[in-house]
């Protein structure tokens, strides 16, 4: 579903991505971790299109994110870190928009948009301006958007942000259905908890460079410590070194 | 839910027309609730841009229609060469705001950011944002070129065809400025990244010295034999520069001028409207032509310059006004220290916000240019007072629109850093304070500089140059306390936009508390030099020198009467800085964010 071909990202002298390859099969739901600056956020937005690659090539349901921008982007829905959206469209409003940019069929679009309203419980504030939401608000929008296309890949970035206990409960048991039928999920997150109550595999990016790339059973395994949780070995794993690259 | 479909199954690429009717649905809807939103929330402001723009329109409509009369009876030619260089100087300045606003639009925008992430077309996504540059781009020429046109042809007596076809002219000539704008803008960005910077400010600075050149050139003859028969020719000489036959500014004057024609019996022309057809479709033809050159760009390389863009390293800031900074925040005794550290804070984001400074460095710079240039205008000596108090006025018209476009909104925009500024050890009356200072200190140097320029430049006396600084003092005070203490009266904590805390009532009210300040400080400021001039005129005109009214005239122009009508200048002052000063802090001390 995802491929990223030995995949380097350089802002002038900086590199920060660098020669990332990793493969993400259908239905998974990997999590990115990194502390600031890792270059998760690069990731995301080399793997949503904004950013294309200095070298190497990312594929998305063997679509090329540069080449094939528009066919990849077909399958793709994204929630970015800070949600964007129209402030004078209501928020139904911009579902429509968003389905139509899909080419959806209108009376698909309609049952669907109705389906998201109701999965995120939208509908007392859909028919309000978007400049009125409040965080948490616009967020369950944009996962809504997000969602209507029912995408062969989902991208997170950062996804928790702004909203409340209820509105992650929501989310989560979203995403485990949606990856239990075949959607798979790219998320990158500080909230070590989401990631080891949710993601199938994770991946630990330190300075550009992916650390650690596996299951959590096999992160344990090949760090041999006694540790459990995943904050210890995350802690571990990101810690400052002498020297640095 | 049942099982997923996915999104190759049902799902399909637009097609061109699909994602302009979508994009042409999004403009209208939102265009649409901005206007029904300011019907709503905004009647003041609107009523006002409507009320201005109006007055704006007719005084430009009168004044075109006075010059045209009086070029009708001296040389009809000389419409063509004025013609050519008006609409030649606008398209420059088209080619830039559109490549800025463009730029703005495309590569710098949440929205930008929303789109490209979508399933359609990069030059889909140039063409919704073009749009949006051209309405800009339009409505401002239309506004600044249509009394113009229409004043031509009332005086010339051109007939329907003339009127029906300026419209379509008009915005067929916008589109090809704006193009090439949108095509230097992408070239920049996705070619010349780090030379971006450096080609825009080199282009605008030879624009300007072109511009200048030109104006100085135009201008500077008038000191010898102005409107005389060997300045016309020289004038028109120099305007025929801008008389190319290559230029788009040609053809839509030579298509108006063509549409204008008639017959001797008042009929339009039809060989004239003809030949304006003609003109017209070399227009749109040519716009047309740009906009698939854009188009093509777009699809080559907009994603490509929006992920170059996004990867460059900024250079390193330098801090050459660390030193200014330190000295002033240590300057002084302990106490003022907290308000000295607000004032720095607030003059370092100044420095460091460049739409800030840039308009501020422009509208000055434009304004100093006018006034440097004043000798050059030929005029009756018994104005020069007059025309002081005018420029006096323009000053504090120009500082006016920074107040309220810039000071008002900064005690709102420390709403979201309220948690800060609140928490600190100090008192809330100095976070106005500070922007009162902050406020007035930066507009009393240009504006007294102007001031002093401009009254030299009129080669008025030091007595009048010093009442005129005294007036500008208090209208830097004034505007200043009514700024900060309308801002602190009525903030806006949750609303992030400068120029959307301006645009509210408040800043509304504010722009027109301090125009009605700047005048009653100006009439009242110019009585005495005015009734001098009354009184000499009457003397002159051997007028009973007992009369009642000449009493009033000796009296106001006298010096008692200089220092009362001076004294209601500072009284006017201190009440229109401290009254919303007052009622500014009252307010901001029980502020609860």
């Amino acid at each position: 579903m995802i491929e990223f071909d030995h995949v380097t990202r350089t802002y002038g002298p900086r590199t920060a991505v660098a020669d990332l390859s990793l493969s993400i099969p259908r239905g998974e739901l990997f999590a990115l971790l990194g502390p600031n600056g890792a270059g998760k956020t690069t990731t995301i937005r080399m793997l949503v299109g904004l950013l294309h690659p200095s070298r190497g090539a990312i594929r998305v349901c063997g679509h090329d994110l540069v080449a094939n921008a528009r066919s990849a982007h077909l399958h793709i829905g994204y929630v970015p870190d800070e949600p964007s959206l129209y402030d004078k469209l209501t928020g139904r409003e911009f579902l429509w928009f968003i389905a139509d940019m899909f080419g959806m069929p209108r009376h698909q679009a309609g049952i669907r948009i109705e389906r998201e309203i109701e999965h995120f419980e939208l509908s007392e504030f859909a028919d309000e301006l978007a400049e009125r939401y409040s965080l948490g608000m616009k967020q369950r929008l944009v996962f809504a958007a997000s969602l209507l296309h029912d995408p062969d890949v989902l991208v997170l970035d950062e996804p928790m942000v702004g909203l409340d206990p209820r509105s992650v409960r929501i989310v989560k048991d979203l995403l485990a259905a949606r990856t239990r039928e075949g959607m798979t999920v790219f998320m990158s997150t500080h909230t070590l908890a989401m990631a080891e109550e949710m993601a199938d595999r994770v991946g630990i990016m330190v300075r550009g460079q992916l650390r650690f790339l596996g299951t959590l059973a096999e992160l344990r395994e090949q760090m041999a410590l006694e540790t459990t949780t995943l904050e210890q070995m995350y802690l571990e794993l990101t810690a400052p070194r002498g020297g640095g690259p | 839910m049942s099982g997923r479909a996915g999104a190759a199954g049902t799902l399909r690429l637009l097609t061109p027309e699909e994602e302009s009717r979508l994009f042409l649905r999004l403009g209208v809807t939102l265009a649409w609730e901005t206007v029904r939103a300011m019907f709503m929330q905004a009647r003041l402001r609107l009523g006002l841009v409507v009320l201005l723009s109006m007055m704006f329109w007719g005084s430009l409509f009168g004044m075109f229609l006075e010059a045209f009369s009086f070029l009708d009876a001296l040389h009809a030619d000389v419409t063509s060469l004025l013609f050519n260089a008006f609409f030649s100087s606008l398209m420059v300045m088209l080619v830039f705001s559109a490549g800025i606003l463009l730029y703005g639009g495309m590569y710098c925008s949440a929205e930008a950011r929303l789109l490209l992430t979508l399933p359609i077309r990069a030059e889909a996504i140039y063409f919704h944002k073009f749009g949006e540059a051209l309405w800009f781009a339009c409505w401002g020429f239309v506004l600044l070129g249509s009394p113009m046109l229409v004043a031509y042809g009332v005086v010339h007596g051109a007939s329907w065809p003339y009127f029906v076809l300026l419209l379509p002219f008009m915005v067929s000539f916008v589109v090809i400025p704006a193009a090439v704008g949108g095509i230097c803008c992408m070239t920049l960005v996705a070619w010349m990244t780090r030379l971006r910077l450096h080609a825009v400010s080199i282009a605008l600075t030879v624009a300007c010295i072109a511009l200048l050149w030109l104006g100085w050139t135009l201008v500077s003859p008038l000191r010898i034999n102005a409107m005389s028969a060997a300045w016309f020719e020289r004038t028109f000489a120099r305007l025929a520069v801008t008389e190319q036959k290559l230029l788009p500014s040609w053809w839509l004057s030579s298509g108006l001028l063509e549409a204008a024609r008639t017959e001797r019996d008042g009929r339009p022309s039809m060989a004239g409207v003809a030949e304006a057809v003609k003109f017209l479709a070399l227009l749109v033809a040519n716009a047309m032509m740009l906009q698939l050159a854009a188009g093509w760009l777009a699809r080559a390389a907009y994603r490509r310059g929006f992920s170059q863009l996004a990867g460059e390293v900024p250079a390193s800031r330098r801090r050459p006004l660390g030193w200014f900074d330190r000295a002033l925040m240590n300057a002084g005794s302990a106490s003022g220290r907290p308000l000295r550290l607000l004032l720095v804070k607030d003059l370092r984001l100044f420095r460091r916000d460049i739409s800030q400074w840039s308009q501020f460095v422009i509208f000055f710079g434009l304004m100093g240019l006018y006034f440097v240039n004043l000798r050059s205008f030929n005029y009756n000596n018994a104005y020069a007072s007059m025309i002081g108090f005018l420029n006096l006025a323009v000053v504090g018209l120009i500082l006016s629109t920074f107040t309220t476009r810039f000071v008002y909104p900064m005690i709102s925009l420390e709403g979201r850093r309220f948690w800060i500024i609140g928490l600190l050890p100090v008192h809330r009356d100095q976070i106005v304070w500070s922007k009162f200072l902050f406020s007035l200190l930066g507009g009393l140097a240009p504006c007294c500089g102007l001031v002093l320029l401009s009254d030299s430049m009129l080669g008025i006396g030091w007595p009048l140059i010093l009442q005129h600084e005294l007036c500008c003092l208090v209208l830097c005070m004034g505007l200043s306390g009514i700024a900060v203490g309308l801002g602190a009266r009525m903030p806006e904590l949750r609303e992030s936009s400068p120029s959307k805390i301006a645009s509210g009532f408040g800043g509304t009210l504010s722009l027109v508390i301090s125009s009605l300040f700047i005048m009653a400080v100006v009439i009242v400021a110019a009585i005495p030099a005015h009734a001098a001039s009354v009184s000499m005129f009457l003397t002159a005109r051997g007028a009973a020198a007992g009369a009642p009214a000449a009493g009033f005239l000796n009296w106001a122009a006298g010096p008692w009467g200089t220092s009362t009508f001076l004294m209601a200048v500072v009284a006017l002052g201190l009440a229109a800085t401290f009254v919303p000063l007052f009622l500014g802090i009252r307010a901001f001390r029980r502020l609860e964010a």
